[in-house]
């Protein structure tokens, strides 16, 4: 009993970092109606570029690592929004998506070649702080995993719900010809969904090096698809959504690696996918659809 | 001259790969299940020839049906996914037909051999060419027999009423249905043929390839699968075809002197292709549409 | 032919059509008229099978509509128009009506036996007839989306002839138009109902309703206020109400 409710604690802590990246892929869609398949790498190559700042000063302390890979992530995702959304006719429903698969091959392959295909370790925060209580435990590094998501996804809300920005971003989201007719530049909107998203990416690939200590290439196939089936499962377009279903599929993963072992349990994580699929195909919070 | 058939053979493959997308993408279905179907393929005409004895012919007959049957199968509960969730849910079907593979063991002692998938480590020895003395030319030969004949069936949809219905549901359903198509029908048709065109060429694959694992039906493989048509075009079967020649004999080959450079170039070249020709290398301009 | 019995539509709180009884006898061209948001459009949405309905019924030939998809009702006869044309575009306007050919009939002409009796050519014939009806052989090659606003209308309308319907619904097939291109459209109409095809007609354009129709339905805020002929309609105290407000 105390092995699961660790695996699910453990989970689900962690499990914030998938809500994250379930969050930039179900901003992205719920603006501009567009996946971008990228935005897990992108969030990894953003924890790298994060790296680079002990480049330049090799004593920076963790946290300025994880302020670069914020900025770096911001970066990324302004230029992901121009190679694929911004000269892209948008009405050309598969154009956007293959150029976010090339985009997702180029990060890639940058960070391989940046790297020579070794993992890197990643600075973690808090990694000697456990709070023990019997033969609990409570990893100071990933509260501050959990913490650092969690700020992340507030500030997210208060962009959406309480500045102009926010305003407009969700006018665009219900309506984009209405809302460019009010005067709003759709293109710059999606233009800074893209780079709030890149933002939030950034927080979440370094918060993941942080958990495992280390990042390595091979991690942006299986987190796109952990992330997209977190989307779906939280349902497309809503970020209270993505949040939860993050939470859970960190939280039943860890669950079912204690059970099942490593082998398996990636098979588990997508038959809870097809059972949402099968059973409740919008999701979580279903997004609202208009009469047409 | 090798090394020219070999390209060949790569390219037929490859081909067959991405006219399997093709079909389903004229639906409108964006599929990334189609590497899955291609490694069902793989395994069965694989096995059936090394452990049953099968002639390869029947074995590739076998290893299409697999594939479409599968893809019928999973062509019913895609109809209740819309849109890009039909790319999650292909793509989590991809990943999880992967993982059985990757845990896949079925082997037979043949004397001293053992011969068979083995989980991880994948399928070895599908040594059916080698052993009935099969040139390499031969072997390119017979590749292109099928995908030759795969083109011309597509070729001949394309120009009949079915490819027009394809078209018509790829562009609007509801305006589809209301003239009588009956949706599910058109899409798990396509779905299906998609399926027994990806098995067909897995079960080439295989034996040419003469060694398969998992990490052959990857998402990156998916990905190639829908990659080919849409950067070659949805207007007819050539566009997949140069696409597939651009990408394989191309990049990957003709570039071989830019040495480990080469995949990032096929990244950003795919993303320029999309920014400078959104409708493919062949797709038709479009007519201005009204609102 | 047609008859909805206190047909009910509710997307939610919003009741877009609300307890409506309406009855089409063959060969009549019945208009259905109201101010925006009445129902109108969601009534022909419930009629092809877009929207299931929340209660009541529909019965077309008296029988049942319910649980029939919409391309199921097409087989059975039941065509439409859209407002807002919805042709596809990336086909040309010969491949438009071929896609469109899903009548039992077409249906039996395709199977493999017929084919080979020559079931082909009657579907060309067929197809060339409708092209010179709707004033379109010229274009047969061209792509729908090319086409001009005036010649997609006349597609839109030719297409759901191909499917070779006994109750055709008209969806506003009259917005934008000037009286001449109204006058050929009330032509083209009255030419169909000699071909025997029964006719709903929703409509704004009050020219062209009270022209061709021989019965009127009137709704509002999904219920029907007045029904009869145009003129008794016309003078319908209810009915001036709802259009123009007040007293």
């Amino acid at each position: 009993m105390l092995d699961f409710l660790q695996a699910v604690s453990d989970g689900m802590l962690f499990g914030a970092t998938y809500a994250l990246i379930g969050i930039g892929f179900t901003l992205v869609f719920g603006v501009m109606h567009k996946l971008n398949l990228s935005y897990a790498a992108a969030s990894i190559g953003a924890a790298y570029s994060g790296l680079l700042i002990l480049k330049v000063f090799a004593a920076a302390p963790a946290w300025a690592v994880f302020l670069s890979a914020f900025v770096g992530g911001g970066v990324i995702g302004y230029l992901v929004y121009l190679t694929c959304f911004h000269f892209i006719p948008l009405s050309n429903p598969l154009a956007p998506l293959m150029s976010t698969v090339g985009m997702f091959l180029l990060i890639d392959e940058v960070i391989v070649h940046a790297t020579n295909g070794m993992p890197q370790n990643y600075p973690a925060m808090f990694d000697d702080v456990m709070i023990r209580a019997g033969g609990y435990t409570l990893r100071g590094d990933l509260l501050l995993v959990f913490g650092l998501s969690v700020l992340c996804m507030i500030g997210l809300l208060a962009l959406l719900y309480r500045t102009k920005l926010g305003l407009a971003t969700r006018a665009v989201s219900q309506q984009p010809v209405a809302a460019q007719l009010c005067g709003i530049r759709v293109a710059r909107v999606n233009a800074m969904t893209f780079v709030v998203t890149g933002l939030v990416g950034g927080i979440a690939g370094a918060m993941m090096g942080a958990a495992v200590g280390a990042l390595s290439p091979v991690l942006t196939a299986p987190l796109t698809v952990k992330g997209l089936i977190v989307t779906v499962i939280g349902g497309l377009g809503s970020i209270p959504g993505a949040i939860i279903a993050g939470l859970l599929v960190g939280g039943l993963e860890n669950v079912f690696q204690l059970y099942r072992g490593v082998t398996e349990r990636d098979l588990y994580v997508m038959l809870l996918l097809f059972v949402f699929l099968v059973f409740r195909p919008g999701g979580i919070f279903t997004a609202k659809s208009g009469r047409d | 001259m090798e090394f020219y058939y070999g390209l060949a053979q790569i390219v037929g493959v490859h081909t067959l790969l991405g006219l399997s997308a093709y079909i389903v993408l004229l639906t409108g279905q964006v599929t990334m299940a189609q590497a899955a179907f291609f490694g069902i393929g793989a395994y069965v005409a694989g096995m059936l020839t090394v452990l049953a004895g099968w002639h390869i012919v029947p074995a590739l007959g076998a290893s299409a049906v697999m594939g479409s049957a599968t893809a019928c199968a999973v062509g019913f509960p895609a109809l209740r996914v819309k849109g890009l969730m039909l790319v999650v849910a292909t793509l989590a079907f991809g990943e999880g037909v992967r993982l059985f593979f990757f845990n896949f063991d079925y082997q037979i002692a043949r004397g001293d051999l053992k011969l068979g998938p083995v989980g991880s480590e994948g399928f070895r020895q599908i040594r059916y060419f080698p052993e009935h003395g099969w040139t390499t030319g031969e072997v390119m030969l017979f590749i292109w027999v099928f995908v030759v004949l795969v083109m011309a069936v597509l070729w001949w949809f394309d120009r009949s009423r079915y490819g027009s219905v394809l078209r018509a549901v790829g562009e609007d359903e509801l305006a589809a249905q209301s003239v009588g198509i009956n949706l599910t029908a058109v899409k798990v048709s396509a779905m299906t043929i998609g399926g027994a065109i990806a098995g067909l060429g897995g079960g080439i694959f295989a034996h040419y390839t003469t060694h398969i694992e998992h990490s052959n039906f990857n998402v990156l493989v998916a990905t190639f699968a829908i990659a080919y048509p849409i950067v070659g075009g949805l207007s007819n079967v050539f566009g997949t075809l140069a696409a597939v020649i651009f990408v394989q004999a191309f990049l990957i080959e003709g570039l071989r002197d830019l040495g480990d450079w080469r995949n990032l170039l096929f990244g950003a070249l795919i993303v320029l292709a999309m920014n400078l020709r959104p409708h493919g290398l062949f797709g038709k301009r479009r007519g201005s549409s009204h609102a | 032919m047609l008859e909805l019995r206190r047909a009910a539509r509710y997307f939610g709180g919003v009741r877009a059509v609300d307890g409506l009884d309406l009855t089409v006898a063959e060969g009549q061209i019945f208009g259905l008229i109201g101010p925006n948001g009445s129902g109108k459009s969601t009534a022909v949405n419930v009629i092809t099978g877009l929207f299931p309905l929340t209660s009541g019924e529909i019965l077309f030939q008296n029988e049942s509509l319910a649980a029939l998809p919409t391309h199921r009702r097409l087989q059975l006869g039941i065509a439409r128009t859209f407002q807002n044309i919805r042709l596809f575009g990336q086909l040309t306007v010969w491949q438009n009506l071929w896609v469109a050919q899903n009548s039992p009939e077409d249906r039996a002409r395709r199977s493999f036996f017929a084919r080979w009796l020559g079931g082909e050519k009657g579907v060309r014939a067929e197809i060339s007839q409708l092209l010179e009806f709707s004033g379109l052989s010229a274009r047969q090659d061209e792509l729908a989306a090319n086409l001009s606003f005036g010649e997609q209308r006349r597609l839109e309308l030719a297409r759901a002839l191909a499917t070779k319907p006994k109750l055709l619904l008209l969806d506003e097939p009259a917005a934008g138009m000037n009286s001449e291109e109204i006058g050929h459209l009330r032509e083209r109409i009255i030419k169909l109902r000699e071909r025997g095809v029964t006719i709903l007609l929703v409509e704004h354009v009050m020219e062209l309703v009270m022209g061709v129709t021989d019965r009127i339905a009137v709704l509002n805020f999904g219920q029907k206020i007045a029904e009869g002929t145009p003129a008794q309609v016309q003078n319908d105290p209810a009915v001036k109400k709802a259009y123009l407000g007040g007293a």
